[in-house]
């Protein structure tokens, strides 16, 4: 109906071009090798916990194919109402913040770790600062692509305060604040939680788009300083991460208890030699390896199908991330383009977080891997994040003819 | 973001320069965090991937292979331990050991907490397959009644964040079966469990107890002493493996892989050991230990003369093989007992150092019984290695039967007195013959002069003084030659005052140490025909199926003298019970000879009290079948240097050894079977039972007993027999007078009994026949030569019996005791 298409608006237009196809393809690979990987890791624990084998894959699976719905749905969203809905995505995301903090609303864990808020009715339990992800990095890259917009500010010269907030504004301070009292709120949410590894997954998207977006690298030499006589001061002065650097430098030490996983991860990777004990032989995941289906769920991988394997399912990873950040860089406007970044630094830390855990890179933390570990309103977020990046891709300029 | 630029002209066309500018910023960034992010991040991960799968790949894999397969070991059915006669004396059987793993009873809690409860810490007792909480109070509890044990201490385990904690070891089937029940009743998965191991059963108890051995549970049931030890490679067999593949939680993985490797039982072993020579040997030791108050125990050791067979080996003290800790002996448990008794006293020091001191003498208790003496102690011979000089001497020719020897009760060599062991007596001029009969200590170190040390040393070496025997049992030796038992060479040989003294020592078996199996290997060679024998205890070993693996064939070392020597040697051998120091050892009706034994020690030199009285003996004296070595070590006297024990046995070997020997001898022919033969002398002293003859026809009766070895007086005229003395079933001497009634009355009448004291023999019987009174000698049948007496008589002196009564009287010969 060529009414209606002269009908739309340019934009309209523009959000209904093609999808960036490699990347959709890799997505859908990686989820789908994901899935299938969750079946392999799982159904002995299943088993033993008394379920059917395939009870996590079937919950998994349902939730990929409704995470992929979800995708497309969302790519074909114009992206440029992602500029207002990002303040209500982050108010929202703030008030869960606080929400699971309150007695009640968080479910009950041995250790006390206030992270998920529980199941109600059809909303399966999950992770407020899945959503804070999500709001920072829509938030941010929102508010770094107008900053060039916005009116010179005029101060009052005549008092201190007037001159302190020029020369502020002069070195790029005074545009810094937003972004800092934001970051520092939810660092003291999460603190709260605790939530070390999800305070990463903020904090590194969020530096990135900054990054991406153009502020004066001398904040990030300060920021960066910060961080690192902060992390000091943490591996050094508490006891809970000295255990952590300890174990990281020698999991045989404590191989009963706080290395016990590491250990287990690293007999799964090392079992699996070049070409793996076959899928579906995991003998690691027979109840050996913790959290096999969840954070481990590599080194089952690594296990099954051997450093050919594993080295394939790196190489989908790097691949979409060298697309992702491809994506951005072909962005229409600056705002997508910040927004993939910030996104595909988020999966792209995560991935490499959680590999550099299992095979003992870095000290532990609990990261997942995208699109393979088990949880289905992680899936659930990460392919409405692709779906983001998708409907960026709908909108990049077509490659130059000729 | 050409469009962008677009778009920013469009808007605001006066900022396009720093808008430009901008753009090459984010494109600059971008790229940056496109070449970190997308490439630099990855290597370093490939990087690590590489080192874990590909170049520690094997060390990974190995760990990770030795925590997911169980490897569970089969044990192998230790072989059996047999007698010659296929009797068991050891062989094994399955028990269990009870293991509980309290870190995986929690994990089996927290499993059901898991299962059974939901988030809100309610009990899901309606969910299928409930079950009540498996909790430690009531584990322990059903544990302790099943294992018997002591509930507190069991429940102190479930506190343990251990992972191996055994209740208690080797509970029999039965026991194993009910804890099986229990796991399974109540859920309790792999958090307790048993594991099969085995036990050995020594089905004799204390027989043989050192020459089999034992295995000890706690050093994986391998073989501690004995055969079990120097057999312990055939009778352990080969251990079997089940690899198995296991879960994280050790259940065991269904339908996985699965690898046996068989276990192959151990092979049985036929000893020479005949159980019931062995038992003989055993009860003689037994009762010569206490009937001589003997302080150090003892040995008896037979073999046989031809093989080199060992057919028993007695040691005491002794224990039992079921339970080895336990010291059981009568003198080594009053010993412990008086070392509580002084710990007890002793309040200067704490109950730590008490229970140390007397651990240490349980330890020295324990030793003492395990060890077997025979074969790791050495002693001096004394007379009984006579023999082995009179071997020599008839070999080499230098003396014969008709050589005569004086003994003034001393003899000097080189100046020093040595004196005859008759102290307050002497010998006289004596011929060969009995020279050994009297174990005269002169005429044999004349005889070793004649010998000569040279060729003297020379027989020391052919009868394997010197070396190892061989002997395929435990304790003995391996050093050869033995060092500083006896003199080198040089030192015997070399011709002065001192060597000279050497030479004499030895030639009555002193001053040189050999073990009891040396002399009896030797011994056994002078009188086989000149054979040494390799001595063995393995008869075969055969395996599970039965098939002979190994069989030991008797291997002469070598002959050390010729046949003849060894017959004459025999003849003047079985002379000494015959009459002479060993005459104890006599057992009518067959031909026992040896040789008597008081070994000096190197205690008794220094005027203490310890003398080893031994007797070595063989028989029959014509072709031996047996050959002997009884022995006691320090017998008690009843005083500081008394010669007599408390019991008023003389301490001598042929009084205490000897006269053991005799009744030994005499239960060990029997059982095998070999025919005795009396002498017209012996006739009349064997004990015959008289036959019942009343009511039958009188030429019927005095057939019968007749023919029983009587001789019959006959009273009255009739034609059946109405009575008779001695009444049917006594047990007289045979050739004594059986009076038959025929109608005449038997005569009720009493006797008063005579007093027999210090009478003959044949005095005895005389007066006793008077009287209508029977005599027998009391014990076994012994032989009395004309010098022995009556030292006490069964009924006493003046009580009034039936006639036909018959009186027992012990004799004894103190004419002649060594």
């Amino acid at each position: 109906m060529p009414k209606l298409k002269r009908d739309l608006t340019m934009e309209q237009q523009l959000s209904r071009g093609p999808m960036d196809l490699p990347f959709l393809m890799l997505v859908v690979m990686l989820t789908a090798i994901g899935v299938i990987m969750v079946f392999s890791a799982s159904y002995a624990t299943a088993l033993h916990e008394g379920r059917s084998a395939t009870y996590y894959f079937i919950r998994q699976a349902i939730f990929a194919v409704a995470g992929l719905a979800a995708m497309y749905i969302i790519s074909k969203i114009n992206y440029q109402h992602f500029r207002w809905m990002s303040v209500f995505i982050l108010g929202l995301a703030l008030v869960l913040l606080v929400a699971v903090l309150i007695p009640g609303v968080h479910t009950v864990r041995a250790d006390h770790v206030k992270r998920w808020i529980r199941s109600i009715g059809p909303i399966p339990a999950f992770q407020p600062s899945e959503v804070a992800k999500l709001g920072v990095i829509l938030y941010f890259s929102a508010r770094m692509a107008k900053r060039e917009t916005e009116k010179k500010r005029k101060f009052d010269l005549h008092t201190t305060q007037g001159r302190l907030l020029k020369k502020m504004d002069e070195i790029g301070l005074l545009e810094l604040m937003p972004y800092g009292i934001i970051l520092l709120i939810i660092i003291f949410l999460m603190y709260k939680e605790p939530h070390m590894s999800g305070t990463i997954l903020i904090l590194v998207p969020a530096a990135a788009i900054l990054f991406a977006g153009g502020v004066k690298l001398g904040w990030f030499a300060a920021g960066g300083t910060v961080v690192v006589t902060l992390l000091t001061l943490i591996i050094t002065q508490t006891s809970y991460m000295a255990a952590r650097i300890k174990i990281w430098q020698d999991p045989w030490s404590d191989p009963r208890n706080d290395g016990f996983q590491i250990i287990q991860s690293l007999y799964a990777i090392g079992s699996g030699g070049l070409f793996g004990v076959g899928f579906g032989k995991s003998r690691q995941a027979q109840l050996f390896l913790p959290e096999a289906e969840n954070d481990c769920i590599f080194s089952v991988a690594c296990e099954e199908l051997g450093l050919v394997g594993a080295g394939f399912i790196l190489l989908l990873f790097a691949m979409l991330v060298l697309r992702g950040y491809w994506i951005a860089l072909h962005a229409r406007d600056r705002f997508g383009a910040l927004l993939v970044v910030g996104i595909i630094t988020l999966i792209a830390v995560q991935v490499f977080l959680n590999i550099s855990v299992v095979t003992n890179f870095l000290p532990t933390t609990g990261i997942s891997l995208p699109f393979f570990s088990y949880g289905g309103t992680a899936l659930m977020i990460q392919l409405a994040e692709m779906g983001i990046i998708l409907g960026v891709s709908r909108q990049a300029a077509p490659p130059k003819q000729g | 973001m050409e469009r962008e630029n677009k778009d920013n002209k469009r808007k605001e066309g006066t900022t396009v320069g720093v808008d430009r500018k901008l753009n090459r910023t984010i494109l600059h960034r971008t790229l940056f965090l496109l070449v970190t992010f997308g490439l630099l991040t990855f290597i370093p991960l490939f990087f690590r991937l590489w080192t874990i799968q590909i170049r520690d790949h094997e060390l990974y894999q190995g760990k990770a292979i030795s925590q997911q397969t169980r490897d569970n070991a089969v044990s192998a059915n230790r072989g059996k331990i047999l007698d010659v006669n296929g009797n068991v004396l050891a062989s094994s059987g399955t028990v269990y050991d009870v293991i509980l793993s309290p870190g995986d009873f929690k994990a089996v809690q927290e499993n059901w907490d898991k299962k059974f409860k939901d988030d809100k810490g309610n009990i899901l007792t309606e969910k299928r397959g409930y079950y009540p909480r498996p909790e430690a109070d009531t584990v322990a509890a059903a544990l302790a009644e099943i294992l018997e044990v002591d509930y507190e201490r069991l429940r102190a385990y479930f506190e343990k964040n251990t992972k191996y904690e055994q209740l208690t070891t080797r509970v029999e089937r039965e026991v194993a079966q009910e804890i099986w029940q229990l796991i399974s009743d109540m859920h309790l998965s792999n958090s307790v469990y048993t594991t099969p191991t085995t036990k050995r059963y020594y089905s004799y108890g204390s027989l043989a107890s050192q020459v089999i051995g034992w295995v000890n549970p706690n050093l994986d049931n391998t073989g501690a002493y004995g055969m079990e030890s120097m057999y312990e490679e055939e009778l352990a067999g080969e251990t079997g493996r089940v690899v198995t593949a296991k879960k994280g939680d050790g259940t065991e993985m269904k339908y996985s892989f699965q690898d046996y490797y068989d276990a192959t039982d151990g092979n049985d072993l036929h000893l020479t050991i005949d159980t019931s020579i062995q038992y003989y040997c055993e009860r003689i030791l037994e009762k010569g230990v206490e009937m001589f108050d003997v302080q150090n125990g003892g040995f008896v050791i037979a073999m046989d003369p031809k093989t080199g067979a060992i057919l028993a080996w007695a040691n005491s003290p002794t224990y039992d093989l079921n339970d080895p800790w336990t010291v059981s002996d009568p003198v080594l448990a009053e010993y412990l007992e008086t070392v509580r008794t002084e710990l007890a006293e002793k309040g200067e020091l704490t109950e730590e150092d008490k229970k140390k001191a007397y651990n240490t003498a349980l330890g020295n208790a324990q030793n003492k019984q395990w060890r077997n003496k025979a074969i790791s102690d050495s002693y001096e011979p004394g007379s009984t290695f006579k023999s082995i000089v009179l071997s020599i001497a008839l070999e080499e020719g230098v003396v014969s039967e008709a050589s005569t020897f004086y003994c003034p009760g001393y003899y000097v060599v080189d100046g020093s007195r040595i004196s005859c062991w008759q102290k307050d007596g002497r010998h006289g001029t004596q011929t060969l013959t009995q020279a050994v009969q009297n174990s005269c200590n002169p005429a044999f170190m004349q005889i070793g002069q004649a010998v000569g040390a040279e060729t003297f040393y020379d027989y020391l070496v052919n009868y394997g003084l010197l070396e190892p025997t061989g002997i395929d049992m435990q304790g003995e030796s391996k050093r050869d030659p033995v060092p500083n038992l006896i003199w080198p060479r040089s030192t015997f040989t070399a011709g002065t005052t001192d060597q000279n003294t050497y030479l004499a020592t030895a030639s009555f078996g002193q001053g040189l140490q050999i073990t009891p199996i040396q002399l009896i290997n030797a011994i056994s060679a002078v009188v086989n025909g000149g054979h040494l024998m390799q001595p063995y205890v393995m008869d075969s070993i055969t395996d599970a199926e039965g098939n002979v693996v190994l069989q030991t064939e008797p291997t002469e070392v070598r002959q050390v003298i010729s046949e003849e020597t060894s017959e004459r040697c025999r003849a003047i051998l079985e002379k000494v019970v015959d009459g002479g120091t060993g005459k104890r050892a006599y057992v009518p009706g067959y031909r026992v000879g040896g040789k008597t034994g008081s070994s000096e020690t190197l205690e008794s030199r220094r005027g203490e009290d310890r003398t080893i009285v031994s007797f070595v003996g063989f028989a029959p004296a014509d072709d031996p079948q047996i050959v002997t070595l009884v022995a006691f070590d320090k017998p008690q006297p009843v005083s500081k240097g008394s010669n007599y024990t408390a019991n008023g046995y003389y301490i001598s070997g042929g009084n205490m050894a000897g006269m053991l020997t005799g009744e030994l001898m005499e239960d060990i022919l029997e059982y095998m079977g070999v025919e005795r033969v009396y002498t017209e002398e012996q006739q009349a002293f064997i004990d015959v039972t008289v036959p019942n003859v009343v009511g039958q026809v009188a030429s019927v009766g005095i057939d019968a007993v007749k023919s029983a070895g009587f001789t019959v007086r006959t009273v009255g005229e009739g034609d059946t027999v109405t009575g008779q003395i001695p009444v049917g079933g006594a047990v007289i001497p045979s050739g004594s007078q059986v009076v038959l009634y025929l109608g005449e009355e038997k005569p009720a009448d009493q006797v008063a009994i005579p007093s027999l004291w210090g009478k003959t023999a044949a005095q005895a019987q005389e007066i006793l026949e008077k009287y209508g009174l029977y005599l027998r000698v009391s014990g076994s049948s012994r032989y009395m030569s004309a010098n022995a007496t009556v030292a006490s008589q069964s009924i006493a002196w003046g009580t009034l019996v039936e006639r036909g009564t018959v009186v027992e009287c012990q004799f004894s010969d103190n004419s002649m005791i060594e």
